[in-house]
């Protein structure tokens, strides 16, 4: 059985699997944008820093905390139930994944802000939510941006294996080669699942670097 | 008050960077068949689901059949991480650019990233016509993907390192052997024992889902019970899971706090 795993069938790779390719790469990139952006207002909610009403903290805290204990594949087991199968539920399920990692992350940046910024705007009249507007979301934006990608990369790996439980993408075509024992059709496709990671994640650390 | 106006550069960068964001969206859901309604009766469905779920099913059965699945992958978990602690601390030393040569080191740290590369679902794919069906592929899956994500956090807390010890070590007379194992092995085995622990909490999660393909623990329970329609045991599956990594999770943190901020000392 093994040996059909070496002897690759590239051309049927090629006309089956790019389509599914390119719809995993879409299924990171909008769960990625949608997870970070709703994360984003609701660490400030997650931080001792910006957010001095305990019982808020402590129910924002560990919302990100219970939603963070799912793995990604369980979520997107249970939204292909909930939602039906296709790509729809792999970008609810990542775009939780997406959000519990953001929101850790942030929230923690968010806790070693310099306070100074906050206390200002608050002194000159500003209101909570001004104060934060102005003085400590600029602080975190850099580390924003560069988590942003970090679970770019994350989504793009994640979304590889969705299709495995039918949440779309190009491990469908896996899980499915995979009941016929098809190695020798398997074997390509990771090639090129590997080839794309790989060239994205390039891509990111050098946009990182652009940017940051 | 003249307020000095944003550099141009600056300006364009922002503008570009909304419309990536915008336009990358608006892409990605077109392909992907996206529609309000279906997003707008989502919470709905999702409802529906969660309240099938319960009351959960707390039967003897249920209880004897899942949670020696969910220990399975507590199991699977720890054994990869052991297997990549092992394996990724030698080979953190080779990818290091300042305790290693760097042709060698260049090289390392590319066969990491071609680790890092494969998800461990997908490793398990390979490995399963190899191993077999069973929790030792699951255990291998995460193991090596381990070696590939300890080895590159490792070697990059190597090249951190203060090279003042190693110098003394090197101006008394010691060898580059000695050097390795006094100057730069204390100052990097804290955080990286703290790595390995955050590493088992991570593949933690993913030997849950290892089940899925075939590869032991307790994912493949959850996708049975939900195949089935069986969804109270499900929940009983999620909520038993659940609970072992908020435990898992708590008594690790706790650990890594004591190993990095040392004991708390109470004044």
């Amino acid at each position: 059985m093994t040996d059909t795993l070496f002897d690759p069938k590239w051309e049927w790779a090629f006309e089956n699997a790019s389509q599914a390719l390119l719809e995993t790469i879409q299924i990171a990139i909008l769960a990625s944008i949608l997870g970070c952006f709703i994360a984003l207002p609701l660490s400030f909610y997650a931080s001792k820093a910006t957010n001095q009403t305990t019982t808020t903290y402590i129910i924002y805290k560990s919302f990100l905390n219970f939603i963070r204990t799912i793995p990604d594949l369980f979520w997107a087991m249970l939204f292909t139930v909930a939602v039906g199968l296709g790509p729809f539920a792999g970008v609810l399920a990542l775009v939780m994944f997406s959000m519990a990692i953001m929101g850790k992350l942030l929230s923690e940046t968010i806790d070693s802000i310099d306070l100074g910024p906050l206390e200002a705007a608050k002194a000159s009249g500003a209101k909570h939510n001004q104060a934060v507007f102005t003085s400590a979301l600029p602080q975190i934006l850099p580390n924003f941006t560069a988590y942003f990608l970090y679970i770019f990369e994350l989504c793009i790996r994640a979304s590889v294996i969705l299709g495995l439980v039918g949440a779309g993408g190009v491990g469908r075509i896996i899980e499915t080669q995979r009941i016929f024992l098809r190695f020798d059709r398997i074997s390509p496709i990771i090639v090129l699942i590997l080839l794309a990671v790989i060239a994205i994640e390039q891509f990111s650390v050098w946009l990182r670097r652009k940017i940051l | 008050m003249n307020i000095p106006n944003q550099p141009l550069n600056q300006k364009i960068l922002k503008y570009v960077i909304t419309v990536l964001i915008v336009v990358g969206s608006i892409w990605s859901a077109s392909g992907l068949e996206i529609t309000p309604d279906r997003i707008f009766s989502a919470p709905g469905k999702i409802w529906i689901l969660i309240s099938a779920m319960f009351p959960l099913d707390l039967s003897q059965e249920a209880i004897d059949r899942i949670v020696p699945k969910v220990a399975e992958s507590l199991f699977i978990a720890w054994a990869g991480t052991v297997i990549g602690a092992i394996f990724s601390f030698p080979v953190s030393f080779l990818a290091a650019n300042n305790v290693s040569l760097n042709s060698l080191s260049r090289l390392t740290k590319q066969v990491l990233n071609i680790i890092r590369a494969f998800p461990e679902l997908i490793l398990a794919f390979v490995l399963l016509p190899i191993t077999g069906l069973g929790p030792l592929t699951g255990t291998l899956a995460v193991g090596i993907h381990s070696i590939g994500t300890l080895g590159k956090l490792s070697s990059e807390v190597i090249e951190g390192i203060d090279e003042g010890p190693l110098e003394s070590i090197k101006s008394s007379g010691g060898s580059k052997l000695n050097e390795l194992f006094f100057g730069v092995v204390p100052q990097v085995m804290p955080t990286i024992t703290s790595y390995w622990l955050y590493r088992f909490e991570i593949n933690l999660r993913a030997s849950a889902v290892l089940g899925v393909v075939g590869a032991g623990g307790v994912g493949a329970e959850l996708i049975n019970q939900l195949r089935f329609r069986d969804f109270p045991r499900a929940g009983t599956v999620l909520v038993v899971t659940i609970l072992m990594v908020l435990i898992v999770d708590t008594i690790s943190a706790s650990i890594r706090r004591r190993i990095i901020k040392g004991r708390e000392i109470k004044v």
